[in-house]
């Protein structure tokens, strides 16, 4: 059985927390389903990877903050990228990002799409 | 039925306590899958949906891949299959009424149905019995996990 790949391409932020938690639980859940799931983080997304950044960031009040919802993710198997430009954006190193986060050109961002099943931007 | 730390949990199952997940052999070489009491406790007591991926029917699932996904505002994760088989049916009452798998989980609320295919040499891999719920008993002590 060889999974179906799936791309979430992430570009909300810590600005609209409303918007940070059904990227992660769609994430996970497909990794669930035995998708292989990578995000691919860019734009204001990319900030959510900022080190200590996601657990300030609550998309319901008294919620799970995004660092919950980011590790659940992970640990379900999904994959971290981030878009190399969207940190020059936020003046970010990437040694600013939580581990474990693959930098990537925009470039990989189509191939990657050329290779997914599925591709849904946030 | 046996109860530990709170959690129904019958003898004559077989456990993958690991994602507390039940097998039951029935005839023909058919396992029924389903949740345990516990599952349904880490999961927060309520279910928004069980889905079985339709494409997987017909299909084999090795042991520990998803037969099926749960969702609740509290957790999402898959149903591991506890023994290889072939997916055969899902449980079609649990689209309409997700929480079937909390309200009854050994009976109305089983989960998938699989035609196992290597089911004397992975049955081993699962608990059951007197000696498989103590196991399970030990492991809900060391995670301190609780129904009650």
């Amino acid at each position: 059985m060889d999974a179906d790949k799936i791309l979430i391409m992430m570009t909300s932020g810590p600005d609209t927390p409303r918007r940070c938690a059904t990227p992660f639980f769609m994430a996970t859940l497909a990794a669930a389903m035995d998708y292989d799931v990578t995000m691919f983080f860019t734009i204001d997304g990319t900030l959510l990877l900022k080190k200590g950044m996601a657990a300030t960031v609550f998309p319901k009040a008294g919620g799970k903050s995004v660092a919950e919802f980011l590790s659940e993710a992970v640990e379900a198997g999904v994959k971290l990228t981030a878009c190399t430009a969207s940190t020059e954006l936020h003046g970010l190193a990437p040694e600013d990002l939580i581990d474990g986060v693959k930098m990537v050109g925009g470039a990989s961002f189509w191939q990657m799409s050329e290779e997914a099943k599925t591709v849904v931007s946030f | 039925m046996g109860k530990i730390r709170g959690c129904e949990l019958p003898e004559d199952l077989f456990y993958f306590a690991e994602k507390h997940v039940w097998a039951n052999p029935l005839e023909g070489g058919i396992v029924r899958v389903g949740m345990t009491t516990v599952a349904g406790k880490l999961a927060g007591g309520k279910l928004n949906a069980v889905t079985v991926r339709a494409k997987n029917i017909g299909a084999e699932i090795p042991a520990g891949k998803s037969v099926a996904t749960v969702e609740s505002s509290k957790y999402v994760g898959p149903v591991p299959a506890p023994v290889t088989g072939v997916l055969k049916r899902a449980n079609e009452k649990l689209a309409a009424d997700p929480n079937l798998a909390i309200r009854d989980p050994y009976g109305e609320g089983w989960i998938a149905e699989l035609e196992a295919t290597h089911w004397e040499a992975e049955k081993a891999n699962l608990l059951n019995g007197p000696a498989g719920l103590d196991a399970y008993r030990a492991k809900l002590e060391a995670e301190n996990i609780s129904c009650e």
